[in-house]
């Protein structure tokens, strides 16, 4: 195991990990200090809600930028960046279930069925959950071939956690009105991943540099 | 009948001391001629450092409302504020609302009138008598407020200038200044801001027009000098600094309607048992309180405007 390690670089390691707990501890630290907002429960659902996006996508960019740059160490950084991700996705969903719904489980099961907008979520958050219990080597052992579709799920959460995004916008995206920008941008660099896994693709780009 | 419970005292004019709460480059009105509460207001010295502290020591604030829901403090109500026009930053829009210009102000009053006027603030304050209302507000996205506005029905208004009997509804404008409102060119919002009311609504005794909060004048991001206030409808539909005010035939534009019809509709009435397309509407967040309480049929003025909807199916009309 330890050699294994070693092969994932240590320096880009430490920056995803202090990169990674910045949002949080500044999160923290604003919950310390009472400067959450007037709405403290929404401050920090759309804290950890937009910071599990953007950690999910830059897990989801190490690959393509391995297969284009050829720079496997960026490569193996899906995996902490990944497992980040669902650490704030879990918060987000805490601070959903825990805070602002008291575990009130009637209440927050009656919402879940009802709500397409959380069941979208729930659905990503599932995912990622599964796949971070999945990460250890020995899951990858046991699993063998299956371990690999297991984990191109990452790309489903990325689909079913964007809708969830875009559904709590206020307005209306067909129309394209209201406040539908950050999820628009996420769902643009989301499809431009997908696109950049093809192998014609990224053969393609990689002869231009 | 209800009204009384909804009544304080009323407020004479002349009694004013005008207040210097901010920083000297925020706007005071110095003849409101409306709020006597002087006596109530200890004036805050301006904060160097955080130019935009509210004061937080306003008496009055261990007030209730007539349910017993204690008043939400005056910074959160200037502090957390849906005014796109500005920004779409809740709690930013008090500093870009600043420089917002709201003097002098006009109202034009027509439409199917048979006396249209164009009121100035000043006219409006002098004309009729202002008297404080504690209502509760409760906004689309899930979060409400107790917010002890200063203002005189909308009624008064429409009596003055009579309308003709074709009249059946009544729309409003909101101002739209581009050189003062950062977001006003965005595309993402057909502005100016429009709501309308139908005309039974727009005469109930609920509906006031406001001009002031906690017995001030409004601030720039609560929508002065003068803004509407229906409080058993959701907040968008408490059209914020109001520049028309028209008598109409039919049903008139209203914004969120034109954004996405399925979701905001024209009466939108708070109705826990009517849910947002998208989220639900059964529960809300009461600003500055923690957990979620359960929303209030009609927000807790259903006694007071239900015959309005006597045989309407409110889940088609919402």
């Amino acid at each position: 195991m330890k050699k294994k390690q070693g092969r994932l670089n240590r320096w880009l390691l430490w920056i995803v990990h202090i990169l990674s707990l910045l949002p949080l501890a500044a999160l923290i630290d604003l919950a310390l200090s009472g400067k959450l907002g007037f709405n403290p429960v929404e401050t920090v659902l759309r804290w950890t809600g937009r910071i599990a996006v953007i950690l999910l996508l830059l897990s989801l960019a190490c690959t393509p930028v391995n297969k284009i740059f050829g720079q496997p160490k960026i490569g193996r950084l899906r995996k902490p960046l990944g497992l980040y991700a669902a650490l704030y996705a879990v918060l987000h969903f805490a601070a959903f279930a825990i805070w602002d719904y008291g575990l009130n489980l009637r209440l927050i099961w009656s919402e879940i069925l009802s709500r397409p907008f959380i069941l979208w979520g729930l659905g990503g958050l599932v995912i990622l959950l599964v796949l971070a219990a999945t990460s250890f080597r020995f899951w990858q052992r046991k699993l063998g071939k299956t371990w690999r579709w297991l984990h191109r799920l990452v790309y489903a959460a990325g689909v079913l956690i964007l809708i969830h995004y875009l559904l709590a916008i206020k307005g209306d995206l067909f129309s394209l009105q209201g406040a539908y920008l950050p999820p628009l941008i996420a769902g643009s660099i989301l499809i431009l991943l997908f696109i950049l896994r093809i192998p014609a693709v990224y053969r393609f780009i990689r002869r231009l540099f | 009948m209800a009204d009384k419970r909804y009544r304080s005292v009323p407020v004479q004019p002349g009694e004013i001391t005008p207040k210097h709460i901010y920083q000297s480059r925020r706007n005071f009105l110095k003849q409101l001629g409306v709020l006597g509460m002087g006596a109530l207001l200890a004036s805050c010295a301006p904060d160097p450092s955080s130019d935009l502290t509210l004061p937080t020591d306003i008496p009055g604030e261990g007030r209730t409302d007539e349910l017993g829901n204690p008043l939400t403090a005056y910074p959160a109500i200037g502090g957390y504020c849906n005014f796109y026009e500005f920004t779409t930053n809740k709690e930013n829009v008090d500093e870009l609302a600043q420089d917002f210009v709201t003097e002098p102000w006009s109202v034009e009053v027509g439409g199917l009138v048979s006396n249209p006027i164009t009121y100035s603030l000043e006219d409006i304050l002098d004309k009729f008598d202002q008297e404080e209302r504690i209502y509760r507000m409760r906004c689309v996205e899930g979060w409400s407020m107790v917010i002890p506005w200063v203002g005189f029905p909308l009624r008064k208004i429409l009596e003055e200038v009579q309308p003709t009997s074709e009249a059946q509804y009544v729309s409003f404008k909101t101002a739209l200044v581009p050189e003062q409102m950062e977001g006003a060119n965005s595309d993402m919002f057909p502005f100016p801001y429009l709501e309308g009311l139908r005309l039974d609504e727009a005469m109930h005794d609920l509906t006031l027009l406001a001009t002031g909060i906690y017995g001030e004048a409004l601030l720039p991001q609560n929508g002065a000098p003068i803004r509407l206030v229906v409080p058993w409808k959701y907040g968008f539909k408490s059209i914020k600094s109001i520049v028309s005010i028209k008598l109409v035939p039919n049903q008139p534009p209203t914004l969120w309607n034109t954004v996405a019809p399925n979701e905001y509709g024209f009466y939108a009435n708070v109705n826990p048992d009517v849910d947002h397309p998208r989220w639900s509407q059964a529960t809300e967040r009461r600003i500055g309180e923690p957990g979620r309480i359960d929303t209030l049929f009609m927000n807790g003025y259903a006694e007071e405007v239900m015959a309005l909807y006597e045989g309407m199916d409110l889940t088609i009309n919402y």
